[in-house]
């Protein structure tokens, strides 16, 4: 069967149209081999500990209302200190960048296996 | 002569470039490596001390910290959890966490003792060690620090008959300020051992520590509120009496809440929900709302308190000892002769009560027991130890200015992670063998590489 050109057109609107208004599944967020290795010293303690209060790593629930937050007052959360979690996060050897990166791995669904959390 | 961002982004490359065929030194890498680190200002839990470093590391072993010590630009600070509400780790120089050297290395269940690396942070420890069948004989209401932190400061739980968690150690590793290392124990190296300790990082790094632990155990932990009056009275028969005990008072409400530990086979309980944070929230309110009539806030909070029924709870010691804070304050905390305590405490709050100085955080009273340690604050001495805390967004220093000459009147030796105003000369009138540590410090460190300018003024 063949599928006019001006028919293709029409669907890709469709498909286009209905994508409106939803939001994207969010997607997995990998670190470098140095983060992986800096999340492991550091954010795990904690975000990987429910008896914490620590949004743990992965529950987007518990994440979306502090994303919603935007980066930047995230950000200075991690650098100041927020509740229990102490200034830098504890990630004493962290950049802005290794912060950000960390946060959205967090924020984000697993990985599907460890492999993936590093690129 | 000016370079433009071009000609140093070119720069770089070039350099990275070199760097990666081999064809540079490694210190040369390492150098380029630091020169790229930026700037990130560090603070302590609290936010009430805070520094901008040169440099900030977390060595990933042995031949790494030794390098960083040797080179790294002084004052070197080592940083546990930031914890530490007194100015012992800011440093223009080099910031470093022992993160990357952590972990339970291995354990003996004939002796119950483990070797630990220093950068193991107690909440960790106590979940490795149980793993192993082991647990800590206490531990502090914090978890957070390392274990070469918390020693290096003498932290501390509450127990008439436990000391503080440097107590625990039977054997350390340190390395000094030149890179080498050296062990000690109660045999070898006696007198470092002694010194080493409680040394506030001012001797080297302690890396490794051999801990004496005691087979895994279960407490029950029981609270319940009683009028302050009667917990004074009461409070050397609950501590003679009690496995742990210690208790918090409400400032402007007469009452107190008392909790015991005992060791028990009895079966876990559920896990309850964590209050302390919202409890704390709501006494800051009601200082809020009823800081100008301390009578009506008396009754209201004898009101909301009498209503408070005992409760009781069964776990493992390490989950039921420590606590999530997730409200920050800054501390001051005086070890005081034991017998003293009860007296310092009523005074401490008759300033509270008849001054109506703002405060709303529980006033927390606890025993420990005396110590052979040259800098520990129980050098000595059997000791009762009370810790007022302000909410770090409230100047803590007038509500601090009035206790602390309470406590200094009974002799009293401050917590050496929390807030005081003692001066070099002071701690050696408390301390009978400061100049002996004084004298060691010297030896290891000639150059005060490990100083910072709060140490300086102590040690230097």
């Amino acid at each position: 069967m063949k599928i006019s050109a001006q028919a293709t057109i029409l669907l890709g609107a469709f498909l286009l149209l209905a994508g409106c208004g939803e939001d994207k599944a969010p997607e997995p967020v990998n670190l470098t081999q140095r983060q992986a290795s800096l999340y492991q010293a550091s954010c795990h303690t904690c975000h990987t500990v429910p008896e914490t209060g620590a949004p743990q790593s992965h529950d987007l629930a518990a994440w979306k209302p502090r994303v919603a937050q935007g980066e930047d007052t995230l950000l200075d959360h991690i650098l100041n200190g927020f509740n229990g979690m102490p200034p830098l996060g504890q990630c004493i050897e962290c950049s802005r960048g290794d912060f950000i990166a960390l946060t959205r791995f967090m924020a984000a669904p697993a990985p599907k296996d460890t492999e993936e959390t590093t690129r | 002569m000016k370079f433009s961002r071009r000609h140093f982004m070119l720069q770089a490359a070039g350099i990275s470039a070199l760097a990666a065929t081999g064809t540079l030194p490694g210190t040369v890498t390492r150098a380029f490596a630091e020169a790229k680190q930026e700037a990130l200002p560090w603070h302590n839990w609290s936010g009430g001390q805070s520094c901008t470093p040169e440099r900030r590391a977390a060595p990933a072993g042995t031949e790494e910290l030794a390098s960083l010590l040797k080179t790294g630009p002084a004052p070197l600070r080592a940083v546990g959890a930031g914890h530490s509400f007194s100015p012992i780790v800011p440093t223009s120089g080099t910031i470093f966490s022992l993160d990357r050297m952590s972990g339970v290395i291995g354990s003996d269940p004939t002796t119950n003792e483990a070797a630990v690396m220093g950068g193991t942070r107690l909440g960790a420890l106590g979940a490795s060690l149980a793993e192993r069948g082991l647990a800590l004989n206490n531990m502090p209401d914090i978890n957070k620090q390392t274990i070469a932190g918390a020693i290096s400061t003498s932290t501390h739980g509450s127990g008439a008959n436990i000391g503080s968690l440097s107590t625990f150690v039977s054997g350390l590793r340190l390395m000094m300020a030149d890179g080498e290392t050296i062990d000690c124990d109660a045999d070898n190296n006696a007198d470092l051992f002694q010194a080493a300790r409680v040394s506030i990082g001012a001797l080297g790094v302690i890396t490794q520590v051999k801990l004496k632990a005691r087979p895994l155990y279960k407490l029950k932990r029981r609270t319940w509120v009683m009028p302050i009056d009667d917990m004074l009275e009461e409070a050397p028969k609950f501590w003679r009496e009690n496995h742990i005990f210690e208790f918090y008072y409400i400032p402007f409400s007469g009452m107190a809440l008392g909790i015991s530990n005992n060791i028990t086979d009895e079966p876990e309980t559920p896990v309850p929900p964590q209050t302390d944070d919202d409890s704390l929230e709501e006494l800051k309110m009601l200082e809020e709302w009823l800081g100008w009539a301390p009578s009506a806030r008396r009754w209201i909070l004898q009101k909301i308190m009498g209503d408070i029924e005992p409760e009781e709870r069964v776990d493992y010691s390490h989950k039921t000892l420590s606590t999530e804070r997730g409200v920050r304050f800054n501390e001051m905390e005086y070890h005081l002769p034991r017998e003293k305590g009860p007296e310092t405490l009523r005074k401490i709050i008759r300033k509270i009560e008849d001054n109506n100085l703002e405060v709303f955080f529980p006033i927390e009273f606890r025993t420990v027991a005396a110590d052979d340690i040259w800098l520990s604050p129980f050098h000595e001495r059997e000791s009762a130890s009370i810790a007022v805390h302000r909410y770090y967004k409230e100047d803590y220093k007038p509500y601090f200015a009035a206790i602390e000459p309470i406590h200094r009147a009974v002799g009293g030796r401050p917590h050496w992670g929390k807030l005081n105003t003692l001066t070099g000369a002071d701690f050696a009138r408390l301390y009978p063998r400061w100049e002996d540590f004084k004298r060691i410090r010297n030896e290891l460190d000639p150059k005060g590489r490990l100083l910072n300018d709060y140490l300086k003024g102590l040690f230097a």
